[in-house]
């Protein structure tokens, strides 16, 4: 009887928590829209998350670049297939590896420390003492790193696709020997702008999963440093677990 | 502005915090609220600024229930500072938020006012001390100027002397400035220091009321227990 109810408690609790996730999520969208809007807050927020973003994203970038040529190179010359490999670095990056590990990887850098840093200001009543103050926490603190994210992503996905490229540019000319100039021919020929844009839809909804539910998680955070540990936890784990499974559906649109 | 809160009832998911909480704050007056730690002070004075709704009863504002919480200000009880702010920032943050430059006087007379040095005025609140963050956040609270002032455990966690000054302080800032102010405290040397009125809060029920300069003559068996500590 005891398995029963702690069923019946988890599936009650999910399905409040979507409840009030779907309805944080409507309230974002009416309050993006009103006139209170922090500029001056929404742009140091951008330049912060860009800024500190900028190293993790470019090593993440040139360690898949060179990794996608030398696994590709494995499998592809076995049946003489190397002329396709930077075909392959190319429009594995843009589609899909590009977006995905970008998100991933903010996910766990940028989502994080949204999660604890609401979650802190809950647990010492800085939201509350917002509300004092007659500020909006939607306005000032959430619009701001929704925003900024979902802004921000793409922008780190075409120089995560980029510096992939030249990732595997360096693996395939100075360790594979392939001809400098035809990578970059075969490369820029391949690639359609289809390719390119399919992976920045994926970062723009990326983007936005990671700081919505961040935001989410610290602000509906429990009490107490338990509750600020549980909310970054939450959000990288529930953000990435979104970034994959939508994923799917998002390449099937681009299918 | 008077308070009067009749027969309020507030329960958070089925376990009843306030369970029938009536008293009133009067004009201008300081208004201590005492109690066990858990029993609701906190609930109950951010129920009536507005920042949680209730279940029953009846919030009156100047005889009328709607009121406009801009006339409303609290110190909380850790400061509650914007830790990415600094000071100067934090005392004028509607201002700052909104843009407007020219609040550098008004924040360093309130800090005078409050007893921080001009010095601190571009530090972060991680550089100051517990006294001067409780100083810093009551500057804060001070700056719109608000009719109502709620003070949560404004000496938790300092030190006789500091708790002191905080005291002479709230003192002086709510008779010079006329200011409604409704603290809670455990510290019953603070609400005689700086109380009118004191109601004591026990099992989410008002047991006691009366003079803060009356407390320790107080005959109910709680409140004597909560004063002198003693199991009844």
């Amino acid at each position: 009887m005891k398995i029963i109810e702690n069923i019946g408690k988890f599936v009650i609790k999910l399905f409040s928590n979507l409840g009030k996730f779907f309805l944080f999520t409507l309230f974002f969208f009416k309050y993006l829209f009103k006139p209170k809007f922090y500029l001056k807050n929404n742009l140091s927020y951008f330049v912060n998350i860009f800024i500190s973003s900028i190293p993790i994203i470019a090593l993440t970038g040139i360690f898949s670049g060179m990794v996608l040529a030398l696994q590709s190179y494995t499998g592809f010359s076995r049946f003489s297939a190397e002329s396709a490999i930077p075909n392959i670095v190319v429009l594995t990056l843009t589609r899909e590896l590009g977006p995905v590990l970008t998100g991933l990887m903010i996910s766990a850098r940028v989502g994080s420390s949204i999660a604890a840093e609401i979650a802190t200001m809950r647990v010492t009543e800085q939201i509350d003492a917002l509300k004092t103050l007659n500020t909006n926490y939607y306005n000032y603190l959430v619009t701001p790193r929704v925003l900024s994210l979902t802004l921000a992503l793409p922008i780190f996905v075409t120089l995560v696709d980029f510096i992939g490229v030249m990732g595997g540019y360096i693996v395939s000319v100075h360790r594979l020997g392939f001809n400098d100039n035809l990578y970059l021919l075969n490369t820029i020929d391949f690639l359609s702008l289809g390719d390119y844009l399919s992976g920045i839809f994926k970062a723009f909804v990326f983007g936005f999963i990671i700081s919505i539910v961040s935001c989410y998680c610290g602000l509906f955070s429990d009490k107490g440093a338990f509750g600020v540990g549980s909310a970054t936890t939450n959000a990288v784990v529930i953000s990435s677990v979104l970034i994959l499974s939508s994923n799917y559906f998002l390449t099937e649109l681009f299918f | 502005m008077k308070i009067e809160i009749k027969n309020l009832k507030k329960k958070f998911n089925e376990n009843f915090v306030l369970k029938d909480i009536s008293l009133t704050i009067e004009k201008n007056k300081s208004t201590i609220i005492l109690g066990e730690s858990g029993c609701g002070k906190s609930v109950l004075i951010k129920t009536i600024y507005k920042l949680f709704g209730f279940d029953s009863g009846s919030i009156l504002y100047d005889g009328k229930t709607e009121v406009d919480i801009d006339k409303f200000s609290m110190l909380f009880q850790y400061g509650a500072l914007f830790d990415s702010l600094k000071i100067s920032e934090n005392i004028a943050f509607t201002d700052f938020i909104n843009n407007k430059t020219n609040f550098e006087r008004k924040v360093l007379s309130l800090m005078n006012d409050v007893g921080l040095n001009k010095s601190i005025f571009d530090r972060y609140p991680s550089e100051l001390s517990g006294g001067m963050k409780k100083r810093a956040a009551l500057a804060r609270a001070l700056y719109k100027n608000p009719k109502v002032i709620f003070l949560d455990e404004p000496t938790t966690g300092l030190d006789p002397i500091n708790s002191d000054k905080i005291n002479d302080l709230i003192l002086e800032v709510i008779t010079k400035r006329r200011i409604t102010a409704v603290s809670i405290t455990h510290d019953i040397k603070s609400a005689i220091k700086t109380g009118d009125k004191y109601y004591f809060i026990c099992d989410g029920i008002i047991q006691d009321k009366g003079d803060c300069k009356n407390i320790l003559k107080t005959k109910n068996k709680f409140f004597k227990s909560f004063i002198t500590g003693a199991k009844y």
